[in-house]
């Protein structure tokens, strides 16, 4: 299974989109900006170019008569896109914390990026996965349906969740306002999200595991 | 000891089936598995190799069950099927480095030996390699690794007639020991003309006879006649084609009469696949 991770890195993903995380990360610095787009760019640009070259360059065929059960590649697939999601999300926080030092005194109409943020922002990747990977392994190499799927999903979610942030007072206060503050506060949402997001993952690759299961190479 | 063995495979399609394909591969022996395109020989090798799932049938490789033992069954086979299209950017170093990781008894002189006598570069990408320089760069990682069962898909389509000659030398070179088997499917019956110990013939799904090259050739029989002998022999036949001087049939040699005046001679196998492939169309 390591082994098919690192094919992975080394074969089908280009070093490119392991420095992506660090660019696009850096759009955190914008003050005040829309910040829930930030880690959205890992679904708009490094998925659909990975997936694309999996697709083009056969890897299916050649995982196909590797010496490896179908569980460990849909294993392996799924650990490899939460290293990603996790650097992405991580670089994001690091930058997330220069903002809040840099700029201490903007006003944040949309969400800042306090630790409960990020534990939305969880909840959003959570949400890109349980869609995304189940809808993927229907074929093993078919990434559309499943891209437009779940970037519709996240998009609806992230317009919800910040418009009710802006909308209603008690959950822009908790985000934004005085609950910014509560560190136990902020830790919880964080943490909350994290779970979401290792649940929906772990589901999404149980569903994959058995869709992959009954499908024709 | 049999390498592989098929048994009763069954997998329907909408639009194709394959229907209680059965044969046997013997250990250290070449067998050519023949049909015509859309016959069903990749649909079997990939029964095979247990990429798709089948309706009934079984499947057993060096005497284990394929879809019980698959991951230890996989370690022992060699694989070629439609030539070496994965990662065809990458540089063949970087391939390997990566698929020798999957493999227990990968061998490193052996690799350098093969990279050695079928002058590849593993510098070169896999895309800079000619049709005949993929299938050696295959057959070096299946030898590698200690394949003992090479599943080739069409291995020597695309190749020029010396690089075809050039590998077929290098099949029967590989069997010589006793302990590789290879089954190559292909539709040029002249290779398999060359070096097939056993010839699979596959039509519309079904298996129409496996057995030695030869034994297989003599069963049938290709006639020649004028129109009157046709009519004689017609119910018979195969199929036959009309042409200026009267008729060219294909029979099976237990329906010839051999005391009739019709010119009679062994098929080549192209021949058979040809007269087969037109009693299709005659009852389409």
């Amino acid at each position: 299974m390591y082994n098919l991770v690192m094919k992975d890195f080394k074969l089908g993903i280009n070093p490119w989109f392991l420095a992506m995380p660090f660019l696009l990360g850096a759009l955190m610095l914008i003050p005040g900006w829309i910040y829930l787009l930030v880690p959205q760019y890992f679904f708009w640009i490094s998925v659909p170019n990975i997936f694309g070259q999996f697709k083009a360059q056969n890897d299916l065929m050649l995982t196909m008569t590797l010496p490896v059960s179908k569980k460990d590649k849909v294993k392996a697939r799924v650990i490899v896109m939460v290293i990603l999601e996790l650097l992405h999300i991580g670089v994001a926080m690091i930058f997330g914390l220069f903002t809040i030092h840099l700029y201490p005194n903007v006003d944040y109409l949309f969400f800042a990026p306090h630790m409960g943020f990020w534990g939305v922002c969880f909840v959003m990747l959570g949400i890109f996965n349980i869609i995304f990977i189940p809808m993927f392994y229907k074929t093993a190499y078919k990434y559309g349906a499943a891209m437009i799927a779940s970037v519709v999903a996240t998009l609806l979610f992230s317009i919800g969740v910040q418009w009710l942030a802006i909308q209603n007072s008690f959950i822009f206060d908790t985000f934004n306002g005085t609950g910014a503050d509560n560190t136990m506060l902020q830790l919880t949402i964080l943490l909350v999200g994290i779970a979401i997001f290792a649940v929906f993952t772990i589901v999404s690759y149980n569903i994959a595991i058995k869709r992959f299961e009954k499908v024709d190479i | 000891m049999i390498a592989l063995e098929v048994k009763d495979l069954n997998k329907k399609y909408p639009d194709f089936h394959l229907k209680d394909v059965s044969f046997q591969l013997e250990k250290g022996y070449i067998m050519g598995f023949i049909g015509a395109n859309g016959a069903g020989k990749t649909t079997t090798i990939k029964s095979i190799l247990n990429m798709i799932h089948l309706d009934s049938g079984e499947i057993h490789i060096l005497g284990k069950n394929m879809v019980e033992h698959e991951l230890e069954l996989k370690q022992d086979i060699g694989v070629a099927v439609g030539g070496m299209n994965f990662y065809t950017r990458s540089k063949i170093k970087t391939l390997t480095n990566r698929i020798k990781k999957f493999y227990k008894n990968w061998d490193e002189v052996t690799y350098r030996n093969c990279l050695r006598k079928f002058k590849l570069d593993e510098n070169k990408k896999i895309i800079e390699l000619s049709e005949g320089m993929k299938i050696k760069y295959s057959l070096s990682l299946a030898l590698s690794h200690g394949a003992k069962l090479l599943i080739l898909d069409e291995p020597t389509s695309g190749l020029d007639p010396v690089a075809r000659d050039n590998l077929l030398d290098i099949f029967q070179e590989l069997v010589v020991d006793g302990e590789i088997s290879i089954l190559f499917s292909t539709h040029i019956t002249s290779d398999l003309e060359k070096c097939a110990d056993f010839i699979t013939f596959i039509e519309d799904g079904q298996i129409i006879q496996s057995m030695e090259k030869e034994e297989f050739k003599e069963s049938y029989r290709l006639l020649n006649g004028n129109e009157s002998q046709l009519n004689q022999v017609k119910e018979k036949l195969i199929s036959y084609k009309i042409n200026s001087f009267g008729f060219t049939g294909l029979i099976h040699l237990k329906d010839f009469d051999p005391s009739s005046d019709m010119k009679a001679s062994v098929p080549t196998l192209e021949e058979i696949m040809i007269f087969f492939a037109k009693r299709e169309d005659m009852y389409v």
